[in-house]
Parts: C-alpha cells; structure tokens; sequence
C-alpha cells in the first residue's frame, strides 16, 4: 500500500467506510424490522461483523477480534438457536408507531450535534496489542474485573434458575 | 481524509434505528434484538472516542462492555423461555400479569 499515492489510499479508506457505513445502516434496519426474528438475529450477527470491521479500521484489532469471537460468534448464535424455539408473529405497538419513527431523526440528529466538536479530529493510527490491554486489566483496573466477573457468574446461575423453573408447581 | 466524526454519525444513526424498534415493538426478543443494534452503536462511539486521546482505558473499557453485553442476552432470553413456557407468547404487555 506504500507505493500508492496518498490521495489512492484516502479514496480507499473512505471507500471502505462508505461500503461499511451503508452495511451499517441496512443491517441495522432488517435487524429491527424483518418479519423472521430468525432472519433477525442473523441479521444481527452480520452486523456485530460490520461493526467489528469499523472497530478493526480505528486500529483496535485486538477488540474486533474480541468482538467476533464473544458477541457474534456466542451471544447472537445463542439467540439465533432460542429464537428457532419460539413461534408467533412479530407484535407492533401501533400507537407508538408515530412517535417511534420520529425517534430515528430526532435522535441521530441530536447525537450528531453533540458530537460536532469532534468534527475535524482525524482517525489516529493506534494499535492496541493484547498484552498492553491484558497488563493493564490485571494491574490497574482488576476491581472492574471482579465485578465483571461476579456479574457473570451471576447471570448465568439467573440464567439457569430461570429456564429451569417448573410450570404449574406452586 | 477519514474523521472521527463519521464514525460517530454511523453510531447515531444505529442507535436512532434501535431506539426506533424498541419504542415500537412489543415482542421481547424484537426489543431485545433492538436493544443490541443500540449496544453495537454505543461500542461504536465509546471505541471512536477513545481513539484519539486514552486508547488503552477505552479498549478495556470495550473489552467489558461487550461480555455485559452477552450477559444481559442470556437473562433476557431465560426470561423470554420462561415467559413462553408460562403464557405460550412473548408480549410484553403479558409481564404486568406475572405478579400474583
């Protein structure tokens, strides 16, 4: 990639966005309105992938990998097997409908206007190495850990009680 | 070139969408999966912004927001299961009905 020209290199990178930034967006809305929850959760998985490939371009490799491997590659499978179980149709909350549509501009226009002040700041090139994050985890923030560690040992036995609770007994 | 600016009109945009689906199904899993869509845009804009100043804080910060994220998939779910093993249906409005 070095003997291209720089403005070669600027063309692809905001290629690369674009062709993402529009994955994005696409992903984002079969997600929240495919009549399939199956095709849904799938839809997800495609674009905790998109969303990785972002993360990947900001230089955070290590956190793409981590993002593919615990969030798509676990959670969304999981949901993607639990949905297959469920039947029924999708359920709309028609009085809301208005108000809920109008929430998309309201919000992302209200986002983009708290975030004007990052307008001219360039994407830097960091490179976080997974040593780095792994020392700084275990040294400095192990009190986040615990507590992330306890939550997770907690909702999975949740998780089981609640699955496992018997119908019908009182 | 690339800012961090389009990164975070990306995230705005996702989040609005899934904002969207919550406010406007009442299916348990659809507002799940909404909820997630708002995850994945508030990772987004938590990894832009800590790009450019504090990337090492922010990736840890990541690294736990996203195994939160997969916890609160598995109650969720557990509760749709049990949900639709009580009353055959996912509809949240049926929730006000659990207490007894």
């Amino acid at each position: 990639m070095s003997s291209l020209p720089s403005w070669t290199s600027s063309v692809l990178d905001l290629g690369v966005f674009a062709v993402l930034a529009l994955l994005a967006m696409a992903f984002s809305l079969l997600v929240v309105e495919h009549r399939s929850l199956v095709y849904s959760a799938f839809f997800l998985a495609l674009l905790g992938l998109v969303n990785a490939s972002f993360i990947a371009t900001l230089g955070f490799t290590v956190i793409a990998l981590f993002h593919v491997a615990v969030y798509v590659g676990a959670s969304v499978l999981f949901m993607i097997f639990s949905v297959t179980m469920f039947r029924g149709g999708p359920v709309v909350e028609r009085r809301t409908m208005v108000l809920a549509l109008a929430v998309i501009p309201m919000f992302s226009l209200a986002l983009s206007a708290v975030f004007l002040t990052f307008q001219g700041t360039p994407v830097p090139g960091v490179e976080v190495s997974y040593m780095a994050l792994s020392k700084l985890i275990v040294e400095k923030y192990w009190l986040p850990l615990l507590i992330f560690v306890v939550a997770m040992a907690t909702t999975m036995m949740q998780a089981i009680v609640l699955t496992r609770k018997e119908v019908g007994r009182r | 070139m690339m800012t961090i600016y389009a990164y975070l009109l990306v995230s705005a945009a996702m989040f609005g969408i899934g904002t969207y689906g919550l406010v406007s199904k009442r299916n348990m899993l659809r507002m799940l999966l909404s909820a997630e869509v708002m995850f994945n845009a508030a990772l987004l804009a938590l990894i832009s912004l800590a790009a450019p100043g504090f990337p090492d804080p922010g990736g840890v910060l990541a690294l736990l927001a996203i195994g939160l994220g997969v916890a609160d998939v598995g109650v969720v779910v557990s509760l749709a299961v049990l949900m639709m093993q009580l009353k055959g249906e996912v509809d949240v409005y049926e929730l006000s009905k659990f207490k007894e």
